[in-house]
């Protein structure tokens, strides 16, 4: 049989991996601060000697969609929404700086202020940790005063300021946790004209037409690869009864 | 046979699930008198790495992104949104509602302490301040049989005009707060419990150290927004329609796959 079929084949696992990429934004399409993933398939030369007829197909997440989601209001003081392209700067499991979008956050028990997923925030001197307080406010800049227990809610205290930083012209991307890392390490540089928008959400950016669209694409491209090798085998039997012997 | 869109757009309906699952508690409770509404959070499951970015494509090439495929979705918890509701005129003097932070102590059956906002109260048959299902009010505070006109300040000092006529001080309603309110865990009947997040209370006079004051005659309503619920609705049962839509499809490929190959 001609090997056109493994030619298929490698398309085939592509499109399962693009259809599960998909199927990942979509189930993400209510996560905060989620980032769509982009696939995409590349063409795998199988160097030889002879003519270089056939490129393997390689599927590939080649990156995240960074444009922003939708901000909602929604009145609750620990919910922050990054404006622009700025990143929030939280602490990765590894202790390491990571950065994300996700805005909705959480006093833990120790007083730590954590992202939705659990991530602690950084602040100037490593992550943002909130005394017993009256009140917690973020101001658009990113700075966290309180009002401490039985203080006096027109002076509130500066606690920290949350880091926001900025991805302009560095590489970023997605790690297996879902933050954001400079491609090959390093760190991306603080921006201090970062603004926040208050008491909002950003929602996930995943458009769900777009990824339905993307999905019958993938679909379609699976059953074209289908036909291919079923029409593979259709020469195959055409060129087996050919070289029959008459009988 | 495995195919992961299929899984990873179960986990999506599952969390889309669970959503409408507090979207209909929120819409149930919207006329329970101070309840808080709950919002459901998601989060990412962790990615699962296919291809290694630097991995070797071929004898001399290495893939420059690799293939991180993402595994779905989960509901990582609800918070409650701590906003006020809306203050509804009642008449009654046992109806209170607490302007800003704090909460009203209830004695639960166990003896532990109970906290809610919820302050449509009423008087026992031996004369003491209970919710509407009888749990008594902390500090207990005796309403005398005679006592007329009971009325309550906003510092929360509980008065009645005696059978002579007096004007009578019987006790001071204390409330609670929390360093993190949004740690308190619901049990049901409108109880709040403390819990290690959500810190010990604070129990003093209403309207000092950043206590909310009372509000006698007055009920705080839910803090549900009816039209902000149906929006989620919405928005909820269309992201379960197209993780429903990527099983479909994804089983349609594995049928093609079975009939044509």
């Amino acid at each position: 049989m001609d090997r056109l079929i493994y030619t298929s084949l490698t398309a085939m696992r592509g499109s399962q991996a693009r259809q599960t990429a998909i199927a990942n934004n979509l189930a993400n399409a209510q996560t905060p601060g989620f980032r769509a993933d982009m696939a995409e398939a590349q063409a795998l030369w199988l160097n030889g000697s002879g003519a270089n007829a056939r490129a393997m197909s390689s599927e590939e997440v080649i990156g995240a969609d960074m444009r922003a989601g939708t901000i909602t209001a929604t009145g609750r003081d620990l919910d922050i929404a990054v404006q622009g392209d700025a990143l929030l700067v939280v602490q990765a499991k590894d202790g390491s700086d990571a950065y994300t979008r996700r805005g909705d956050l959480q006093l833990s028990p120790s007083g730590l202020l954590t992202t939705g997923d659990g991530h602690p925030v950084q602040g100037g001197q490593g992550p943002v940790t909130i005394p017993p307080a009256d009140a917690v406010i973020i101001d658009v800049e990113g700075r966290v005063w309180i009002v401490p227990v039985g203080g006096d809610a027109e002076n509130p205290q500066e606690v920290d300021r949350l880091r926001l930083a900025t991805p302009a012209g560095s590489d970023i991307v997605k790690g297996l946790d879902g933050l954001f890392r400079v491609k090959g390490d390093g760190i991306l540089p603080d921006d201090p004209e970062a603004r926040l928008v208050t008491r909002s959400i950003e929602g996930s950016n995943v458009a769900a037409t777009t990824a339905l669209v993307e999905m019958i694409e993938a679909s379609r491209s699976w059953d074209n690869q289908l036909k291919l090798i079923s029409d593979a085998r259709d020469m195959d039997s055409a060129t087996a009864s050919l070289m029959q012997l008459p009988r | 046979m495995s195919f992961g869109a299929l899984h990873v757009a179960r986990t999506g309906l599952d969390a889309q699930g669970f959503r409408m699952q507090v979207i209909a508690n929120n819409l149930a409770n919207v006329n329970t008198t101070g309840f808080k509404r709950d919002r459901a959070s998601f989060e990412t499951l962790s990615y699962q790495m296919m291809t290694a970015p630097g991995a070797p494509s071929s004898a001399e090439n290495r893939y420059a992104t690799g293939l991180n495929l993402g595994t779905g979705v989960s509901l990582g918890g609800t918070s409650r949104i701590d906003t006020q509701g809306t203050f509804a005129t009642t008449g009654n003097a046992l109806d209170i509602a607490i302007d800003g932070a704090g909460y009203f102590q209830v004695q639960m059956p166990d003896g532990r302490t109970g906290y809610t906002r919820a302050g449509n109260f009423g008087r026992a048959p031996d004369g003491s301040i209970v919710t509407s299902d009888g749990k008594p009010l902390q500090p207990q505070i005796q309403i005398p049989e005679d006592a007329t006109n009971v009325s309550i300040g906003t510092d929360g000092t509980v008065s009645a005009t005696g059978a002579d006529g007096t004007l009578t001080e019987l006790g001071r309603i204390e409330i609670a707060r929390f360093a993190n309110p949004a740690g308190l865990q619901a049990i049901g009947d409108n109880l709040l419990v403390e819990t290690q997040a959500s810190g010990a209370p604070q129990v003093g006079g209403a309207g000092e150290e950043g206590r909310g004051s009372l509000r006698g005659g007055m009920l705080e309503g839910s803090n549900v927004n009816v039209v902000e619920e149906l929006v989620d609705m919405i928005e909820t049962q269309r992201a379960y329609e197209v993780n429903s839509k990527m099983i479909q499809a994804t089983d349609e490929m594995m049928k093609n796959a079975a009939q044509t190959l």
